[in-house]
Order: structure tokens, then C-alpha cells, then sequence
């Protein structure tokens, strides 16, 4: 049995695009899916430069790739996941899928004509639309997902295991160009107080407007985080410790001197800050004790104020405690 | 009394293709090396033609032997058969007295046009 | 088990084989790409799946490596993998390469449009030489600069054990670019390729 009839229907019926170009690039055939998707008339096409008939398609590139089928007798592809679609075409899914145009998959072959040897390019178009929906919300949901596993529950913060990957790389960064790098570490002052005056729900309030009003307070590279309990840390890439110290005064004053709105109460709160200062010798875990020591002088020195970390810090700890 | 023509290449299917590829009109004694020492031995010893030289080969490669050949003066037509298409290649097995360069893979319309250039058939 | 070794006229047959079909593909992508392109003498062997990962790891490990796939499928059961793999200190070099001027081109689709050129080129020659005719995947990237690749091949499951494994490196003439293709036939189809080889070799 000859199946020599089967070309026809097949092209006629066929769910992906066929465009049959000369060596010119000039149409030759194109198939009724993309006919009516692009809402052309073969006959009017015929014999037409392809850029001249799909005027949006990448040229330089595309003909680039065409002519690589023509002269390599080598097949080319493109993938939707590199270049979303070659020719603007509408999908089917207009109503389930945010993008507007067919994310497409492109075969581009080599065809000889039997008869004549002339030489042909073929382009077979597929839908990629559903793939490429799948993909996005898939990217989308992994996205949420990262989020989710960075951030404290109750403040929107960093969480600490994330802050401390965050301060790993920061210290790495800081080493190896020699930028200046500062620590601020505090804590809420009497906060369980605070809870046992009002209730936990008052306190995770205190919690969630002090973290807002200092996220506010800081810049977009600034790393925020909770380390526990009433205990927040941040990382201050590239600023030096009078900076740091700036910004540690500035927290203390506003949080200070903002009331939080609690059932038709102001509830007055304030931070101690402990500052440190990244040098080239500390490793993460140093800079971590070195601002939690200043914040411990800070409690000690009555509260409400900044304390900057310095070498002999320690002792003077020592002393107070065998004191 | 015929002549003897030399096939140098380390592939036995090389050595098959070039053999059946020889055109029928021309009339020689086939011998065969596998490496370019074996080569310059037969090429020492027995009077020969013509060589149909692979390049790259253990032991010894083409230009190898073109360079003892050379050195040695020994009258023999050498023709080149190989995958490198170098054109540097190419020029360099020219420079040392190939006669002709042909790409693999051989066929009898390849090997017949040069060998009817040189008056071989 | 199955025997895949070769015999010795069966490799030395696919050994020529694979050195005419460089030999094409050289000129090929000389025409095309306005350069020279030197295609090495490759190494041919059988290898296990699992050994995979760590011949990868010694070669380029803690290199800038991008790992490009792509499958073939050609008449006779013969079908297969090449692996390309670029060290990517000099993306630019590729898009000079293709003569790509306009920097809509992401190095994504560099790095596939390039891969498909050598790749499909070469086994274009082979499938000649073997009096086949191959139809060819879409590549793919399996890792780009922002992965370590050798942890996504240990991830990869490969659904053979043996596999013929030809490795072949891409040079260009001036140095500037260079790559390395490694052409995998897992085992099923290592004794397709030796059917044919046995053709091959009875017409001569």
C-alpha cells in the first residue's frame, strides 16, 4: 500500500507548526495550525521573506541558526526554557495562563527535495505553554518555599539559622576584600516584665513593631534577624564601627520614643545595643560574642543605651563578677 | 612487470577500503604496511610505485616517512590519504614531495581523478 | 552477561570510523564557523556507569564547567548521549564563534545553539560512515555555571551499566576555544553498533 496520500491530511491535521523555507528563507509552505494562529492565507505568503511576513521574530539570530541548518545539513533547536517563542503566536489556554504569547519548542531540519537536490529548511513548531506554566509556578512555589524556611515566623525577620549562614558569608567577604564589616546585637529591655504585665500577646506585639520600626530604620544590604526569644541581631555589611555605632544610637533613641498602641494603651519600650567590629583575625563566632559582651555591658550599665565591644571588655566583666 | 603499489595505513579497514576502491584499470601488486616503519622496510627492500600514506600512525607517522623518503632520495609517487584536513597539514605533506592530498573517506571517483593525473591508469 | 568488548577489527573498524567522521566535521565547522576546528584523535572504551562521576571529577572538577546533553536516535537500535562539556571562563569567545552581535542571546542559548552545531556535525559524519542517518533531541543543559555539575551527574540515574564511551576534544586552531565531547552508547545499544560494525567490515 502506498501512503503517499498520508502527507496531506497529516499536514493539514497536525498539532504542531510546519514551516518549509527555501535557501533564500523565503516561505514556501506553512501548515493551517500556524495559518490560523497567525491569521494568515498561504497564498498571500508564498515566495515572501519569513521576517517580512513574522516582522517580530529574532532576525539576526534565527537566520543565523537557519543558515547553520543549510550549510551544516545539521539539524538546530530552540527551547522555550532559552527563548520563550520564536514567532508570536496565541495559545490555547487564554484564559488558564498569564503569558500571552505560545511558549514554543523548535525543531529546524535540513530537507533535501528528492528530485531536484534543492535544499529546504523545515521548522516544527510545539505548544511548550503548559511546560512553561508548570515551570513558573513551580519556580514560584520554591521561591515562597525559600522564603518560608529564612524567615522568623512572628517578625518577618531573618531567622537565626539563616541570619548566621548570612554572617558566615559576610565574614568570608569581608577577609578576602578587606571591607569593614559591623555587628549590632539587642535585646528588649525588661521584656518579661513586659509579658507578665500584659500577657504574651502583648509581648509578641512589642515584638513585631519594634522589628518593623527598626527594619525601617536600616538599609536594603543591612541583614536583619531574630536570635531568640527578645533577641535580634544585624549584620551591617561594608560600614565601619563609627557607623555602626551611628545606627545602634539611632535604634535606641526611636525605639525609645515610639509607644506601641496596645487596647487603647501605649506601651513604652527600649533596647540595649551591643556594637562590634569585624577584624581580619575574628571568625563569626567572635564577632558574635564580642557584640553579645557589649550588649551585656549595656544591661548592666542600666539599660537603654550602646555599648561598644573593646579587647579589654572582658576583664572588666570579670572584675565586676568576682567583685 | 607490473607495478607494486604500497597501502600504509594502521586500520585494517582503511587498508580493505583503499584496496577495493582501487580503480579496476589500474594493474599492480597490492603490499601493505601498518606503521611507518614497516613502511620505509618494504619501501627499502622491494622496488615500489606508488604509496597511498595514511598520517597519523603509530611507530612512525606519514610525515615521517615523506621526511626519510626525502632524505633518502628514493623514487616513489606518494599520495596522501587521510582525515586530517588541516590545510597547514596539507601544505606541509606537499612541501615534502607528496604529489597529492586525498580526504577520507576513499572512493574509486576520488582516487581515479588523481590517479589519471599522474598517468597512474 | 552480555559481551560488549569489541574485537580488535571491530574497534579498529569504529576507531576509523569516528577519525573520517572528525575529518568531515572538521570541515564542516571550518566553513561555517570561518575558523579551523581540529578534531582530536579520541579514546574509546567501555565504562560502568558508576565510574561516570569520578572520571568527571578528576578532569574538571573546580573548573567553571557547563555540561550540555543531547540524544540521538538512528535506524538499527543505535542510539546514544554526547555530553559536552565547556570551561566557561570566556562565554564571549562562543558568541564571537557563532557571530552572534546582538546581546539578546543568553548564554544559555549560546551554549546549546554551539553544542548542537559540533555535536550533531560530528555524528551527521558518523551516521554516514555507518551508512545510518541519526534524528536528534533538543539539547539540554544539565548544569551551567551556577551548579556543580559532578553532584548532578552522582544524581542523574543512569539506566545502564556499561556504556561505550568515546571521548573527543574540540580545538580551536588559535587555542581560543576548546571543548570536550564525550559520546556515550549505553550497553542494549553497544551491540546494535557492533551489528553494524560487522557490516561494515563483511563489505570489505
Amino acid at each position: 500500500m502506498s501512503i503517499d496520500w498520508l502527507s496531506g491530511p497529516l499536514l493539514q491535521q497536525l498539532n504542531s507548526g510546519v514551516i518549509l523555507l527555501n535557501t533564500q528563507l523565503q516561505i514556501v509552505y506553512i501548515n493551517p495550525y500556524i495559518c490560523r494562529r497567525a491569521d494568515i492565507q498561504l497564498e498571500s505568503v508564498q515566495g515572501k521573506d519569513i521576517f517580512s511576513v513574522f516582522t517580530d521574530a529574532p532576525k539576526a539570530w534565527l537566520s543565523r541558526k537557519l543558515n547553520s541548518v543549510l550549510s551544516l545539513q545539521s539539524p538546530a533547536f530552540s527551547s522555550w526554557e532559552q527563548r520563550q517563542y520564536l514567532f508570536k503566536l496565541p495559545h490555547l489556554r487564554p484564559v488558564s495562563s498569564a503569558n500571552e504569547y505560545m511558549a514554543q519548542n523548535c525543531n529546524m531540519l535540513p530537507l533535501t527535495e528528492p528530485v531536484t537536490g534543492e535544499h529546504y529548511v523545515c521548522l516544527l513548531i510545539e505548544d511548550a505553554t503548559d511546560a512553561y506554566v508548570y515551570q513558573n509556578q513551580l519556580q514560584q512555589s520554591n521561591l515562597q518555599l525559600q522564603q518560608v524556611n529564612r524567615l522568623d515566623g512572628l517578625t518577618g525577620v531573618l531567622n537565626r539559622n539563616y541570619w548566621q549562614q548570612q554572617l558566615e558569608v559576610e565574614v568570608q567577604r569581608a577577609a578576602r576584600y578587606q571591607h569593614p564589616l559591623s555587628l549590632l546585637f539587642f535585646d528588649l529591655d525588661k521584656f518579661k516584665r513586659l509579658n507578665d504585665d500584659y500577657g504574651h500577646q502583648a509581648g509578641d506585639l512589642v515584638l513585631i513593631e519594634v522589628a518593623k520600626l527598626i527594619g525601617s530604620l536600616l538599609r536594603e544590604t543591612d541583614l536583619f534577624g531574630r536570635y531568640g526569644g527578645e533577641e535580634f541581631a544585624i549584620i551591617l555589611p561594608d560600614t565601619p564601627l563609627d557607623g555602626a555605632i551611628e545606627v545602634a544610637k539611632r535604634i535606641c533613641r526611636r525605639v525609645a520614643a515610639t509607644p506601641i498602641a496596645y487596647k487603647q494603651q501605649n506601651l513604652m519600650t527600649s533596647v540595649s545595643v551591643g556594637v562590634s567590629q569585624f577584624s581580619s583575625a575574628d571568625s563569626a563566632d567572635d564577632l558574635i560574642q564580642q557584640a553579645d559582651l557589649a550588649l551585656y555591658q549595656a544591661k548592666r550599665n542600666g539599660r537603654n543605651q550602646v555599648v561598644t565591644y573593646y579587647p579589654g571588655l572582658i576583664d572588666s566583666l570579670k572584675k565586676v563578677k568576682t567583685n | 612487470m607490473a607495478l607494486t603499489a604500497l597501502i600504509c595505513d594502521d586500520s585494517l579497514l582503511a587498508r580493505n577500503q583503499m584496496k577495493k576502491s582501487l580503480p579496476g584499470a589500474f594493474d599492480a601488486e597490492i603490499v601493505t604496511a601498518t606503521n611507518g616503519l614497516e613502511a620505509l622496510n618494504v619501501l627499502r627492500s622491494q622496488e615500489i610505485g606508488v604509496v597511498f600514506l595514511d598520517l597519523t600512525m603509530p611507530e612512525l607517522d606519514g610525515v615521517g616517512v615523506l621526511e626519510a623518503i626525502k632524505a633518502e632520495k628514493m623514487d616513489v609517487f606518494v599520495i596522501v590519504v587521510s582525515a586530517d584536513i588541516q590545510p597547514e597539514m596539507q601544505k606541509r605533506v606537499m612541501d615534502l614531495g607528496a604529489l597529492a592530498f586525498i580526504h577520507k573517506p576513499v572512493n574509486t571517483d576520488k582516487l581515479s581523478a588523481v590517479m589519471r593525473q599522474y598517468g597512474l591508469i | 552477561m552480555t559481551d560488549l568488548s569489541f574485537t580488535e577489527e571491530q574497534r579498529d573498524c569504529l576507531q576509523e570510523l569516528i577519525n573520517v567522521a572528525m575529518g568531515l566535521a572538521s570541515d564542516k565547522l571550518a566553513r561555517f564557523l570561518n575558523t579551523f576546528v581540529h578534531l582530536q584523535v579520541p579514546a574509546i572504551g567501555l565504562v560502568s556507569a558508576a565510574e561516570i562521576p569520578e572520571q568527571f571529577r578528576g578532569q574538571y572538577q573546580g573548573l567553571n564547567s557547563s555540561m550540555i546533553s543531547l540524544g540521538f536516535f538512528g535506524d538499527g537500535g543505535l542510539r546514544g548521549e554526547t555530553i559536552l562539556l565547556y570551561q566557561l571562563d570566556n562565554a564571549g569567545k562562543i558568541a564571537a564563534l557563532l557571530g552572534y552581535d546582538d546581546d539578546a542571546t543568553s548564554e544559555a542559548e549560546m551554549l546549546t545553539d554551539i553544542s548542537s552545531i559540533l555535536t550533531t556535525t560530528f555524528l551527521n559524519g558518523l551516521a554516514d560512515q555507518l551508512e545510518n542517518s541519526f534524528s536528534y533531541a533538543a539539547p539540554r543543559i544539565i548544569s551551567s555555571r551556577d551548579s556543580d555539575f559532578i553532584s548532578k551527574l552522582e544524581q542523574t540515574a543512569f539506566h545502564w551499566q556499561l556504556a561505550l564511551k568515546v571521548d573527543i576534544r574540540y580545538e580551536l586552531t588559535d587555542y581560543s576555544f576548546d571543548c570536550n565531547m564525550i559520546l556515550l552508547i549505553p550497553g542494549e545499544a553497544v551491540l546494535k553498533l557492533k551489528t553494524i560494525l560487522d557490516h561494515v567490515l563483511a563489505e570489505f
